[in-house]
């Protein structure tokens, strides 16, 4: 048995070496001959008027690939949501301990970390950031409200079917807004708002809007993974 | 040379990353490999990317600055969120297994599992 | 045009619509089958004039955006989605489901229709990400710890294989300088230097292989498709199984890949035959018996003459149907009996329903090829494809070892007496029952009729008859003497290993063949 788990130890480890090796060998690592990505650069800014190319990219070139992702997302919450849903709400055996201090850095630091997150999802064509990180960052603000005290007592200041109205509605608006064109007589996904001029506020076409939409999904997302992930913590 | 190093470097944390699946029992740490091994990829799609001297690809001046291939960038971001999700999910299948099983250890489980079918 | 679009994404706009309205959800559902029977019947329309449609989303261009294309394929997958769905519609009628599920049942059918029209190595990322959660999440549905540990198997396994995708992809857009599948073929043609072919495409066929159903990679197969509940599986082994053998056949019109896909075919048919002829627990056998049914569709992937991939085509079709009528009408057995084991069905086979007892033989015959069943079909397009007597030899030791594994459920056929079955699963047995035996006129559909002319010929009914009574004769002794293999390659950590030494088998037979 041990000569088993030795020999299945050495075995394993050869292979992982020969696996590193071997890509880092046959990389072939030869300078492309074309610039890639200046496609993207040159085209993005004139068709698209956003001036982050990456938020072009994903919103707008590639937003297929972002609405199965969005997809994924929403899965993820619903398989947290559906599977720990009948899991026992642990007593709180252990709460965590009320401190002056948490409480009054959350009562500080919780406005300007969601407006933050605001900031983030609605500048999202401008400079880094976008629908996903600003819900995210807006999402933990909550994190630290909820730490500091208890996740039911902020949970119950949500109502929650207008909660999950909103979720299911803003996801429902991001699957069919490609299919808008498709009414006005030209084929789905194709831009509708015009570019406008780079560098404004109110400019990329339906960057913004998409941002929107994918910054409240997320941010509703986030808070209910972590609802539910510290309502039925478990133990060992 | 950023490249090579990054692609190098991630090359390596993928094979520590499997070596960590295959080897460690305890179901949280072969999670946390899981999320080495995605995250090691995503390293190596953006170092391919990068350029020598490059910024980042926000059109904010000049014309012709440095600026880096933004694709990968935009694919790491789909990428991350995947990674993301499949980390919770198998975080909370965990949890179910480890409050029928209470144990972490993935042999244990395995072998109570094969013991129940076999009755 | 913009079917290829609406197919996946009504799909996904049905899933939110069940969550948010959940009265309505089977009336939702019978909705989707219809608006996807009125959608696939206009892509044929369109697609027997044009041949093949394709269109960039955005109309940005090939090289920037997102390409989605129509052919023949889709819409053999479409039709078996078209089926499959029915089917599992009618089977799940009178349960008590939550809307949860009949949103993921919609997730995955979009997925499903995403995949076969992808051409874009990201795009079939991300989709069969989703189609990975997706299935986990439903193999997981019961909430049973078996069922729990199956599925969080698949998903590290599932995981890793994705990860290994995503290396090649990045080494293919290093090194091509574009996502796009038709440009990445023209890229080939004209480069000089193509040494980096060799690893992106042993990176990129080791990933899908996890997905796939390749022996050697999907060690989690078993154990998911067995521990899930009867409609899942079906689902699964009959639908998202062969979403991974699609990408592999977008991938081999690309990528040299024919040697090695022969090997890995043979590889994985006769690893799954010797793995279920002593398998006894139904369910197991037949997961296995998909591993196997694999390497029919790889070894015509492989051959890659216009008859061997039509036998691809209307062989993936038909195992989809009966492998699906399978699990379904074993899944209704072992509910009637509560028992997994062959012997023991066989012993309480008066409880089991006779129609569910006629499924599993109509299955049977099926998968077994006899002549005008559907399996038959494609196995004499696959036979005429190929020009080597190996590749030959090969298709008829599977057929007899299918044969021979599946002698074990004969007891099981004789019809007296028989339980109660609620009517929406005999017609649910009937709807995929009834293509399995009028099956060769639904080909007519897709298959030129040059090919059929040139592979229906006496020998080789005489030869299809003799390897299955051959198989019936000796089935008892050779199930009997059987040596046991290992079974402890299926635990998690062996899987991951055996995954790797499988990326260096595929990267040797893509070196040498």
């Amino acid at each position: 048995m041990r000569y088993r788990r030795i020999g299945l130890i050495v075995y394993a480890t050869i292979l992982v070496c020969c696996f590193c090796g071997l890509v880092i060998a046959f990389f072939s690592y030869q300078e492309p001959t074309r610039e890639l990505g200046a496609i993207y650069l040159s085209r993005a800014p004139s068709e698209t008027g956003a001036a982050n190319i990456v938020s072009a990219i994903y919103l707008n070139y590639r937003l297929y690939d972002t609405l199965f992702e969005i997809l994924i997302f929403s899965v993820a919450v619903l398989g947290v949501r559906f599977y720990l849903s009948d899991y026992r709400e642990k007593e709180i055996v252990e709460k965590i301990p009320e401190s002056q201090i948490v409480r009054t850095s959350a009562d500080l630091f919780f406005p300007p970390i969601f407006l933050i997150g605001i900031y983030l999802t609605l500048s999202g064509h401008l400079s880094p950031g976008g629908g996903f990180s600003g819900g995210v960052v807006a999402g933990t603000a909550l994190l630290l409200c909820a730490v500091a005290l208890g996740a039911n007592t902020v949970g119950k200041r949500f109502h929650e079917p207008t909660l999950r109205w909103l979720e299911w509605g803003v996801l429902l608006v991001v699957l069919s807004l490609p299919l808008l064109p498709i009414v006005v007589g030209r084929l789905p996904f194709t831009a509708l708002l015009p570019p406008g001029t780079m560098g404004k506020v109110i400019s990329g076409g339906s960057i913004p809007i998409d941002n929107l939409l994918i910054g409240i999904r997320v941010f509703i997302g986030t808070w209910v993974i972590i609802h539910y992930f510290m309502r039925h913590r478990g133990e060992v | 040379m950023l490249m090579i190093a990054g692609v190098i470097v991630a090359v390596i944390l993928f094979g520590i990353g499997l070596l960590g699946m295959i080897f460690r029992r305890d179901l949280i740490i072969k999670l946390l490999s899981l999320g080495l091994v995605n995250g090691s990829v995503m390293l190596c799609l953006v170092s391919l990317g990068s350029r020598a001297n490059g910024i980042a690809p926000i059109i904010r001046g000049p014309e012709n600055a440095n600026y880096v291939n933004p694709l990968p960038q935009a694919l790491v971001l789909s990428a991350i969120v995947i990674n993301f999700a499949i980390l919770a999910l198998a975080l909370v299948f965990v949890m179910l297994l480890v409050e029928h099983y209470h144990s972490t250890d993935s042999q244990r489980i395995e072998h109570e599992i094969k013991r129940e079918r076999e009755l | 045009m913009t079917i290829i679009v609406l197919l996946p994404l009504l799909h996904f706009v049905f899933a939110v619509l069940c969550l948010s309205w959940q009265r309505g959800t089977r009336g939702i559902i019978v909705a989707a089958l219809l608006i996807d029977a009125i959608l696939l019947g206009a892509l044929f329309a369109v697609l027997d004039q044009a041949g093949s449609i394709s269109i960039t989303l955005g109309g940005w261009g090939r090289n920037v955006g997102i390409e989605l294309v129509a052919e023949r394929t889709s819409l053999v997958f479409g039709f078996l989605t078209l089926f499959l769905e029915g089917s599992i519609l009618l089977y799940l009628w009178r349960e008590h489901l939550q809307p949860y599920f009949f949103m993921l049942l919609h997730l995955l059918l979009g997925a499903v229709f995403a995949v076969l029209f992808a051409q874009d190595l990201f795009n079939i990322y991300v989709i069969m990400e989703l189609l990975t959660l997706v299935s986990f999440l439903l193999v997981g549905y019961g909430k049973r710890p078996y069922q729990i540990w199956a599925s969080l198997k698949y998903l590290f396994l599932a995981s890793l294989g994705m990860g290994i995708y995503l290396l090649g992809v990045a080494v293919v857009y290093y090194h091509a300088g574009t996502l796009n599948l038709g440009l990445i073929a023209t890229q080939l043609t004209e480069q000089q230097d193509t040494t980096w072919v060799l690893l992106a495409s042993s990176l990129l066929v080791t990933g899908i292989a996890v997905k796939a159903g390749i022996f050697v990679f999907s060690l989690w197969l078993p154990a998911a498709h067995a521990s899930a509940s009867p409609a899942v599986s079906a689902l699964l082994s009959g639908l998202v199984i062969k979403m991974g053998v699609v990408v592999l056949l977008k991938l081999a019109a690309i990528f040299p890949l024919s040697g090695s896909l022969l090997v890995l075919g043979s590889l994985t048919g006769i690893l799954g035959i010797i793995y279920a002829i002593t398998t006894y627990e139904l369910k197991y056998m037949l997961a296995f018996h998909t591993l196997s049914q694999i390497g029919y569709l790889l070894i015509g992937i492989g051959t890659g003459s216009k008859v061997a991939l039509s036998g691809t085509l209307c062989y993936a079709f038909a195992h989809g149907l009966f492998k699906g009528l399978l699990f379904l009408a074993a899944g209704s057995a072992i509910q009637a009996t509560g028992k997994k084991d062959i012997r023991e069905l066989i012993t309480e086979r008066s409880n089991i329903p006779l129609v569910t007892r006629a499924a599993l033989l109509i299955g049977t015959l099926g998968i077994i090829g006899l002549p005008p069943f559907a399996g038959f079909c494609g196995k004499a397009l696959l036979n005429a494809g190929t020009q080597s007597y190996v590749t030959q030899i090969v298709l008829a030791l599977l057929s007899f070892g299918t044969v021979v594994s599946f002698a074990k459920l004969i007891p099981l056929f004789r019809f007296e007496g028989g339980g109660y079955l609620p009517r929406t699963k005999s017609l649910s047995f009937l709807i995929l029952a009834l293509p399995i035996g009028l099956f060769f006129p639904l080909t007519h559909l897709f298959v030129p009729a040059w090919q059929w002319q040139a592979s229906l010929n006496t020998s080789i009914f005489i030869k299809n008859l003799v390897v299955i009574g051959m198989g019936i004769l000796l089935a008892r002794p050779i199930v009997n003497h059987f040596p046991h293999l290992e079974k402890r390659f299926f635990r998690l950590e062996e899987a991951a290993v055996v995954i790797l030494s499988g990326f260096f088998l595929v990267f040797l037979l893509l070196l040498f063949a």
